[in-house]
């Protein structure tokens, strides 16, 4: 799961005034007629340098994103909720693995970017700095997390590079089940008993802010952001994607009878769109840069789990395997 | 057919899968490699699966509901062998209970294919593809890690040593054997248990690894009389803490 | 560190203070992995896995390619190992670049061929066909698959370099449908929401 922000690297310079023109009229051509560009195809630096960027951040944020709602893992009530918790959190690990392939299709090998994300050079989802102190927050995840991620993914999915497309066409796939099992665990405490109910609109209060924060700030018009769009990098505005979400689950929530803490939350009937108390973007960008509740534990765990399986991956290396990049 | 003996065989059993697939669950997130995490936490789900299934069979012969039963039992009541609710230690302890524990239940469940309660039979022939997979993965692994590196050998070996006792535990005799045997539920603790020695032998023989002399072990045996260690009762506080706040609500 | 808010992580014994840098470690050879959704239809590429060698490549690639809805059959088989032609475009079929000469040297064994029919798609098994090396196989396949729909590039894997699923083994994917708890068909609950508005009003 994923959503925007950050994802982009701010450049003074595009760089593609020292490309091939012809090279990259073609390029250009074939995303305007809808082609996918693949692994072999010639591309623009800044196109590689981008995509490697979104995708591995994308990928981080999967792997990261399987603690906070790891964090129950042990404790799900009931068959039903310890199978279905067990498998989404599985399948989180599963997407980060499709994400570094489709990101080392492009030349980084999987090693240098988990290394980039234990030592705090690549960035994940802000949203995962956030801790899960009762089951209801991890249902919140489940569901209202996931469901802005596919917001976002199904977006991408719709891009330019085909071995990103084809991994989130599947990521998706598996994210109906999350969203679904989400609602279900999220409509059990709704209409259960009083103490679920509180449980829930507890967890509701605390997550609406980073969930506002997930699509990230409003995005800056720019040549750059010009290019990304007219490439099939970036596929909508972040804005676009927080009202998209919006108008696709505040009712949902209203429905079960929650409130949302944002007094000024309402859909302008006249322009279609949400209005909404402007997210704390300054506290955005803090715990970006590492001062959220649980950046350091995040990482810590993340780094843990890589030491303790390195006299494993040791023990397997062997000289008949070579890395190389994957073919699609 | 002593509905007793059934229930006790069914109880054991469904509570080893239910511990055991709890234990590996904690590995979701944190293992070695990525795509080890994904098969790691497959069979985990595979096994909580299979002891869902074990108590919907219980179910069945007049016991509570499986959601009851799994999360609302203390230690006392409960089953297991002490195996399973050992800590998850190091991936070596993990890998070597998880070979020394499938090795033995998919012998089991192979034995049960032909038992004369047939609910139990049906059952063990449907999951018989899953624990294919188990073994297999369990004994590539071992293979691979057992003749590999100084550490992973030395690793897997105090592991090995370690586990062995408890690992014997797991065919402690019931009181319903000779019942069990004669019904034709099931052949028995110590027929199992011979085969799987054959086989622990038949992959351990492929690797730099010692197996225990079995001889001089003694079995860590009391968990089928709901004898545990200290591990267990903080497991099930863990399992069961949001279920427990009110058990009769719907999750 | 503060105490973790899950119990599995206060367990992990989290290290105190900075982090060191993690140690660089090489990566793992790269695996291609093929998967048949059921009998009689054709293997189809579903992605990689990373593994130390075949056997672990094959139990990676069969939970994290085929955990969910059904299966048939997986196979691997190592990137290195697969024999990639050039790409073409629009109409014109990758056959019509592929040369008849090839090189005499090796004996005859079989070579599976996978096309990709689509670009931006899978590739896809077409079939196998005995030759002495990679360039003979293109060569064969040529003569066999040219009158097709065009077809924008080719992989070959020599048979023997790809691990399949063994007979006995099929077995394995047989509980997969029973798996419920994987898919989002399983979570219905709008008669609970319905049920609720009714108790509101």
């Amino acid at each position: 799961m994923y959503g925007g922000g950050n994802t982009f690297e701010p450049m003074k310079a595009t760089g593609i005034e020292n490309e091939d023109p012809v090279l990259l009229a073609e390029f250009e051509a074939r995303i305007e007629r809808g082609e996918k560009i693949e692994p072999h195809d010639w591309m623009p630096q800044l196109y590689r340098k981008q995509l490697i960027r979104m995708i591995e951040q994308h990928a981080h944020s999967e792997i990261i994103g399987a603690l906070p709602e790891g964090t129950w893992i042990t404790r799900a009530p009931g068959f039903k909720r310890k199978l279905a918790l067990m498998a989404k959190v599985q399948d989180e690990v599963g997407h980060a693995q499709l994400l570094y392939s489709a990101a080392e299709t492009l030349g980084k090998p999987r090693e240098q970017m988990l290394d980039d994300l234990v030592t705090g050079k690549s960035k994940y989802s802000n949203i995962f700095n956030y801790p899960a102190f009762t089951w209801a927050d991890s249902c919140f995840i489940s569901w209202l997390v996931d469901a802005g991620a596919i917001v976002n993914q199904l977006a991408n999915a719709r891009g330019s590079y085909g071995p990103y497309c084809r991994a989130l066409e599947r990521i998706c796939a598996e994210e109906s089940f999350h969203l679904k099992y989400g609602h279900h665990c999220v409509i059990h405490l709704a209409t259960g008993t009083e103490k679920q109910r509180e449980m829930m609109q507890a967890a509701i209060n605390r997550w609406w802010p980073p969930m506002m924060h997930f699509f990230g700030p409003p995005d800056k018009a720019s040549v750059h952001s010009e290019i990304l769009m007219r490439w099939k990098v970036k596929m909508s505005s972040n804005d676009d994607q927080r009202n998209q979400f919006l108008d696709m689950y505040v009712p949902k929530i209203w429905e079960l009878g929650f409130t949302i803490p944002d007094e000024n939350l309402k859909k302008n009937t006249v322009t279609g769109k949400w209005e909404y108390t402007e997210p704390d973007w300054a506290e955005f960008k803090r715990v970006i840069n590492g001062d959220g509740p649980c950046n350091a534990e995040r990482l810590a765990v993340r780094r843990t789990a890589e030491e303790r399986g390195r006299w494993v991956r040791k023990a397997l290396l062997t000289p008949k395997t070579e890395y190389v990049t994957p073919l699609a | 057919m002593n509905t007793l003996a059934v229930k006790e065989l069914l109880y054991k059993m469904a509570d080893d899968q239910l511990i055991l697939g709890h234990r590996n669950s904690e590995w979701t997130g944190f293992g070695p490699l990525l795509e080890e995490d994904i098969a790691f936490s497959s069979m985990a789900q595979d096994k909580v699966g299979q002891s869902q299934a074990l108590y919907q069979l219980l179910h069945e012969l007049g016991e509570a509901e499986p959601d009851t039963v799994a999360f609302t039992r203390n230690a006392d009541q409960f089953h297991n062998s002490q195996l399973v609710e050992l800590p998850n230690g190091e991936y070596d302890f993990s890998l070597i209970r998880h070979f020394l524990f499938d090795t033995a239940e998919a012998l089991r469940f192979e034995m049960l294919t032909q038992s004369s309660f047939e609910p139990l039979a049906k059952l063990a022939k449907k999951i018989q593809g899953e624990l294919r997979y188990h073994t297999m993965h369990a004994n590539i692994w071992i293979k691979q890690l057992g003749s590999a590196t100084e550490e992973s050998i030395g690793r897997l070996q105090k592991s090995l040593d370690e586990a062995m006792p408890y690992a014997l535990g797991l065919f402690e005799n019931s009181e319903f054997e000779s019942d069990l045997i004669s019904s034709g539920v099931f052949a028995g603790e110590e027929e199992l248990k011979s085969k799987w020695l054959e086989q622990v032998e038949k992959i351990i023989d492929q690797t730099q690894l010692t197996l225990p002399d079995v001889l001089t072990l003694t079995p860590k045996t009391g968990g089928r009389a709901g004898i545990h260690t200290e591990h267990l009762q903080p497991l099930l506080d863990e399992m069961s803490e949001v279920f427990r706040i009110d058990p009769t609500a719907e999750w | 560190m503060n105490k973790s808010l899950d119990p599995r992580v206060n367990r992990l014994d989290l290290p105190q203070g900075e982090l060191t840098p993690k140690v660089p470690l090489d990566q793992f050879g790269t695996f291609e992995v093929f998967v048949q959704l059921k009998e009689g239809k054709g293997y189809r590429h579903e992605g990689s896995v990373h593994a130390p060698n075949i056997d672990m490549a094959f139990l990676f690639a069969k939970e994290q390619f085929s955990r969910r809805l059904m299966c048939a059959g997986i196979f691997v088989a190592e990137t290195r190992n697969v024999f990639v032609t050039g790409f073409t475009e629009d109409k014109d079929s990758i056959y019509n670049h592929i040369s008849d000469d090839f090189p005499e040297d090796g004996e005859i064994e079989n070579y599976e061929v996978f096309h990709l029919n689509k670009r931006g798609k899978q590739h896809e098994h077409i079939g196998s066909v005995p030759s002495k090396n990679h360039q003979h196989a293109l060569a064969q396949a040529k003569g066999e698959f040219i009158d097709g729909p065009p077809v924008f590039n080719i992989w070959v894997i020599k048979t023997a370099d790809i691990l399949f699923t063994e007979e006995e083994d099929m077995i394995m994917w047989n509980t997969l449908h029973e798996k419920k708890f994987r898919d989002a068909s399983d979570y219905k609950a709008a008669d609970k929401i319905k049920a609720f508005k009714e108790r509101q009003q």
